[in-house]
């Protein structure tokens, strides 16, 4: 089987690697909300920082992974201003589901078909997103916007994960 | 190879998704539009409004003690003020030119477009 290298050594070490990863996609998100997004959608957006997301999935143990991603979360909405806001509930929803879909696919997918996987990350990132949405928001209403946000999510999921695939296949 | 007949599976699933969203989203944005209009806090219906009858006035809504300045002007409905950190709801704009509603997420205000097929007779008058 034709499995991509991942970090398996001593625990400090994958700390640190972790560590820097989040560091990382942590000024990556910070920087990306100094730019604002043309299209008027809630909750829309690039998500440049799932480069580091997706690069994590193909590099990282799962275990890693969620940490990553949940110190992401947290200390994002953390600095954003955004903590244990409703905005904080969506990203935190997207962000379990797409690893629940991401992680079994890095099984499938090699390393010329990353992008493949980070497309359905944000697929199913947004699916997590609207259904948190319809719950907090009380109202089935928000289902409206999910088509327009797959739309958005197919194209900057293809764009991160192809940018992930160039550095994973670059750093081999 | 079984990985590869996957992958293509895969690729053809992304393809529909993509493609599907596509369709709904144009579909959506050509559907028309009527004149009633909807004030939805908190999952409650505040106001419904037939903005072809309306005249030019604010609203003023509260949630939680922050606040949304709502206008209506020229038969068009837009949010003035809000104080959330990401003012997303005044960047949409106009409600005439929204593709779909209105929202402030912060404050879980909804502004859209009452379309016949659902939710008929809800209370709530200006």
């Amino acid at each position: 089987m034709a499995q991509r290298k991942r970090e398996s050594g001593g625990s400090a070490s994958e700390l640190t690697r972790l560590s820097l990863l989040t560091a990382m996609a942590l000024i990556i998100f910070i920087v990306e909300q100094q730019v604002p997004f043309p299209l008027p959608i809630p909750g829309a957006k690039l998500g440049l920082a799932n480069i580091i997301t997706v690069y994590a999935v193909n590099r990282c143990r799962s275990g890693g992974v969620l940490l990553l991603v949940l110190a992401r979360i947290f200390l994002g909405s953390l600095f954003g201003g955004a903590f244990l806001s409703p905005a904080m509930i969506f990203s935190l929803a997207g962000g379990l589901l797409c690893l629940a879909g991401m992680l079994p696919l890095r099984k499938i997918l090699d390393e010329k078909h990353i992008w493949l996987g980070s497309i359905f990350g944000a697929v199913l990132h947004n699916t997590g997103q609207i259904i948190a949405a319809v719950f907090v928001m009380k109202t089935a209403a928000v289902i409206g916007y999910y088509p327009f946000l797959l739309v958005i999510g197919c194209i900057a999921g293809a764009f991160t994960g192809l940018t992930a695939q160039i550095i994973i296949n670059r750093l081999k | 190879m079984n990985k590869k007949k996957a992958q293509t599976a895969l690729m053809i699933a992304a393809a529909a998704i993509f493609a599907a969203a596509a369709a709904v989203s144009v579909y959506q944005l050509r559907r028309t539009k009527p004149n009633t209009v909807k004030i939805i806090s908190d999952g409650k219906v505040l106001y419904t409004l037939d903005l072809s009858r309306e005249s030019d006035r604010e609203i003023i809504v509260e949630y939680e003690g922050r606040r949304n300045v709502i206008v209506i002007e020229n038969h068009d409905i837009y949010v003035r003020e809000a104080d959330c950190p990401d003012h997303t709801c005044i960047k949409m704009g106009k409600l005439s030119q929204s593709s779909t509603q209105i929202v402030c997420l912060p404050n879980k205000l909804m502004i859209r477009r009452a379309y016949s097929s659902e939710e008929s007779g809800t209370d709530g008058t200006a």
